[in-house]
């Protein structure tokens, strides 16, 4: 049996120019996770005023904006496109079209994301004339420096071409096998990547017609409700585009570590295609409390978040029944009992059911921030970082670093240094998560803020509620240290991997579902139809909000200012800079017509 | 499409729960009758506020009986006016808006809560209960001095109120 | 062991495909559906609806 295994290929051995660009996007993925914890672990000190020593509470902003940057659009989407660069491969069991093009958009996405990352870090620097402390969600009036939008256009349209590099790379596929369904894990990187088409055309508008012109002084005003609700167009949908990656494994990967397989092929198709369909309209919901946008408008919204948990729910108990499936294959019984029957000692499998049971909790504290009205009690207090830390910061990012155990040995024919530190790495997260989180939830609650160096104030004290203010402050410290220690041991863990030698035999395949995709009815896969619907969607749930914010504030704003604005600053420092030359060159000019 | 019983079971489930959270939004914005500020007031300019009879004096003012209206300005970084006295058992509206960027106006602990947009006026109206005094927060970050930008709500006695006023016509 | 195991697997699949039941999932969903509902009901009716300055207008 085991020379079976050995004569197995791996994906490096099948496919290596294309494991290479997977390896590399990780890489680029963790450098992001490496910064962003980085800044996490100086944040979480410093808000809760544990050690204050490290950066000033105006440089917290600057650090906010790197965490939040680097961790939700760097990390996440350099993991996305090298996972869905690894699943497409494998899955249609073909080399992409051109490894040209797929280097190209991976350069063109890291120079992107370098020129944002340069433009943030610059804030550190007081002497450079540069900074971009508007946070992840940039809301204009406040202005960054024209790189970091610049960057972001860069970044995104490189992300475009990787979609465009895997639909031509299907289209290929489909004209050698014009009789076949779409393989599913090809399925789930189309439908996200065609969500992703639309919901970043948005931002990249936003960008490229607004912010971008008015950061270098072509024009003097934006509108500040309309480019927030372009960029909560993109905003919502980008959470389905960090968490699709995430549903990929635990509906392709996560059946197999259990010792099981998919439960139901259709119902993941059925999942993916609600994404696509519902994903994007319902940003306004993060504008509940917006002046300026009707509550007719908000309340369409709220109905159609409320149904996008409907993919979710689904979604739980597919996975739950395919992993139940894989206990009882391994000779699980009771009702119950078969829960001690699974692989708890593999990271890859407890990693991702940890990751999975956080995304339970944080479905509830996410019906909350869907529920229009209850948004009062919570809107922009910690509560809400508290609800995507538990989704996007465990439920994604922890299903990444189980998923890197299982899938970085088969792109490297390297096995993972430690398995050992690699389980007590994602418990670890666990832990820590559990901590800061809930003490985030609690706090908001009380109506503390997010996104403030110094939430404590000198008018007044909170409410008390499920314990102090103080108390929990040491609860999220210390869960935001536990945090930063499990992403030092995951770096760790990875880069003694990368010394380890190669070794044959670590090739891994996925079985097909209980219920395939013959079961699935063809619909499903006309990817045209659920495109089409789904603009339809957007157009009926924006195209009204739009015109009236742009009926109301005009298309540049009413007359709003610019803070801070970055032209006339430059050219007063070059002209200061430019004057004592002009002058020595005028003294040396008239010096010269003395000798003369 | 072959779906396992207890799935459908499942979906019917979740469909109920959906149906259950926008039942429940239904019922806070008809029963109790919550409302979400929205697109009521007119747009107004941020720049000019020194010339808008509502905001170039931020201030509160009774309107009705038992009816007061509080005009707040939001500011890097703070509020106008400072503090904001209301009496108490009385229904209060707020009219905020900003004269530079995005910032938010959060009566800690309490419902009582909206974004400020420049160019916006946001409306709020509120009942209050008993004495208290609550803090005010800007919740929306706001530039490097964000977490300095505090104000005071201060729920009063109608007497103190009263006596707050007539010093004040006084002056 | 490891034959045993796929020996096992194998087997299974040929009866075990169309009448598996993942009542242990069911009933695991089921406590998450009464969780989620009771937490709902605290935080809306209670949490929400009893706190000060409720927004009427």
């Amino acid at each position: 049996m085991s020379d079976a295994i050995e004569a197995e290929q791996s994906f490096v051995d099948k496919f290596p120019d294309e494991a290479r660009i997977v390896r590399a996007a990780l890489l680029s993925s963790f450098l992001a996770l490496a910064l962003g914890a980085i800044f996490g672990i100086i944040q979480t000190l410093h808000r809760t005023g544990v050690f204050r020593g490290i950066i000033s509470s105006t440089d917290y902003y600057t650090s906010l904006t790197a965490h939040g940057v680097f961790l939700a659009i760097s990390f996440t989407t350099f993991f996305l496109v090298g996972l869905f660069t690894w699943a497409v491969t494998r899955s249609l069991d073909r080399p992409l079209i051109d490894i040209r093009i797929t280097w190209t958009w991976y350069a063109i996405m890291a120079v992107g994301m370098t020129m944002t990352g340069v433009s943030i870090l610059a804030g550190f620097v007081p002497a450079l004339d540069m900074s971009a402390d508007v946070l992840f969600t940039f809301y204009a009036p406040l202005q960054a420096h024209p790189m970091f939008y610049a960057g972001l256009a860069v970044f995104i349209v490189g992300s475009w071409i990787a979609g465009a590099d895997w639909f031509r790379t299907f289209l290929a596929w489909k004209r050698d096998h014009p009789d076949e369904r779409i393989p599913l894990q090809t399925f789930m990187v189309l439908t996200t990547m065609a969500m992703w088409y639309i919901a970043s055309s948005a931002v990249a508008a936003s960008v490229l017609i607004f912010l971008l012109p008015w950061s270098l002084g072509f024009i003097d005003s934006v509108n500040p409700t309309l480019t927030r609700t372009l960029f909560w167009f993109f905003g919502h949908p980008v959470v389905y585009f960090w968490l699709m990656p995430a549903y990929l494994l635990w509906y392709t990967v996560l059946p197999k570590i259990a010792g099981g397989r998919l439960f139901s092929d259709p119902l993941a198709r059925v999942v993916f295609v609600l994404f696509l369909l519902l994903s994007t309209p319902v940003g306004i919901h993060h504008q509940y409390l917006d002046p300026g946008i009707a509550e007719g408008f908000k309340f369409i919204s709220m109905t159609n978040t409320m149904f996008l948990l409907l993919p979710s729910l689904l979604t739980a108990f597919t996975v739950v029944a395919s992993v139940e499936y894989g206990a009882r294959q391994r000779g699980g019984t009771g009702l119950l009992g078969w829960l001690t029957d699974l692989p708890w000692r593999k990271p890859e499998f407890t990693g991702m059911m940890l990751a999975g049971l956080m995304f339970a909790a944080g479905g509830f504290s996410g019906m909350v921030n869907a529920g229009m009205n209850i948004n009062y009690m919570i809107h922009n207090t910690i509560w809400v970082p508290g609800h995507f830390h538990l989704t996007v910061g465990t439920a994604v990012a922890l299903t990444f670093m189980a998923a890197t155990y299982w899938i970085w040995p088969q792109i490297s024919n390297k096995p993972v240094y430690s398995r050992a530190i690699g389980l007590f790495q994602v418990v670890v997260w666990f832990v820590g998560m559990a901590l800061m989180s809930n003490a985030m939830h609690a706090q908001g609650i009380m109506g503390v803020p997010r996104r403030t160096a110094e939430p404590e104030y000198s008018g007044f004290d909170y409410p008390t509620m499920f314990g102090g203010f103080e108390e929990l402050n040491v609860q999220i410290a210390i869960g935001g240290t536990l945090l930063f220690v499990s992403t030092v041991l995951f770096i760790g863990n990875l880069v003694l991997t990368m010394g380890n030698p190669k070794v044959s035999g670590l090739a891994e395949s996925l079985p097909p579902a209980l219920s395939g995709p013959d079961d699935a009815p063809q619909v499903l896969d006309s990817l045209r139809l659920w495109v089409g619907i789904a603009l339809t969607l957007v157009v009926l749930a924006y195209a009204l909000p739009l015109a009236a914010i742009i009926n109301r504030g005009g298309l540049l704003g009413p007359g709003v200012g610019t803070y801070p604005a970055w032209i006339a600053p430059t050219l007063d420092a070059l002209a200061a800079a430019v004057t004592p030359i002009l002058g020595a060159v005028g003294g040396a000019a008239s010096l010269a017509g003395v000798i003369l | 499409m072959h779906i396992h019983a207890y799935e459908k079971l499942w979906l019917a489930a979740s469909i109920l729960l959906i149906l259950l959270l926008i039942g429940s939004v239904t019922y806070g914005a008809v029963g109790p009758g919550v409302a979400m500020v929205s697109d009521s007031e007119p747009p107004i300019d941020a720049q000019a506020l020194d010339e808008d009879d509502r905001f170039s004096e931020p201030r509160v003012e009774q309107v009705g009986d038992n009816e007061y209206v509080a005009y707040v300005v939001a500011y890097q970084f703070g509020f106008e006016p400072s503090p904001i006295v209301v009496p108490e058992n009385s229904t209060v509206t707020f009219y905020v808006t900003s004269r530079d960027v995005i910032h938010g106006f959060e009566v800690a602990g309490t419902n009582a809560n909206t974004m400020v947009v420049p160019g916006e006026v946001s409306k709020i109206t509120v009942k209050t209960d008993d004495r208290q005094e609550y803090g005010l927060i800007c919740n929306e970050y706001c530039g490097a001095g964000h977490h300095v930008m505090e104000g005071k709500v201060n729920v009063v006695s109608q007497a103190e109120f009263d006596e707050r006023n007539s010093g004040g016509d006084d002056a | 062991m490891g034959q045993n195991q796929a020996a096992h697997a194998s087997s299974d699949d040929v009866s075990g495909e169309e009448e598996f039941d993942p009542i242990g999932t069911l009933t695991l969903i089921a406590i998450y559906f009464v969780i989620l509902l009771l937490a709902w009901v605290y935080i809306y009716y209670i949490e929400f609806l009893g706190r000060d300055l409720v927004v009427v207008g």
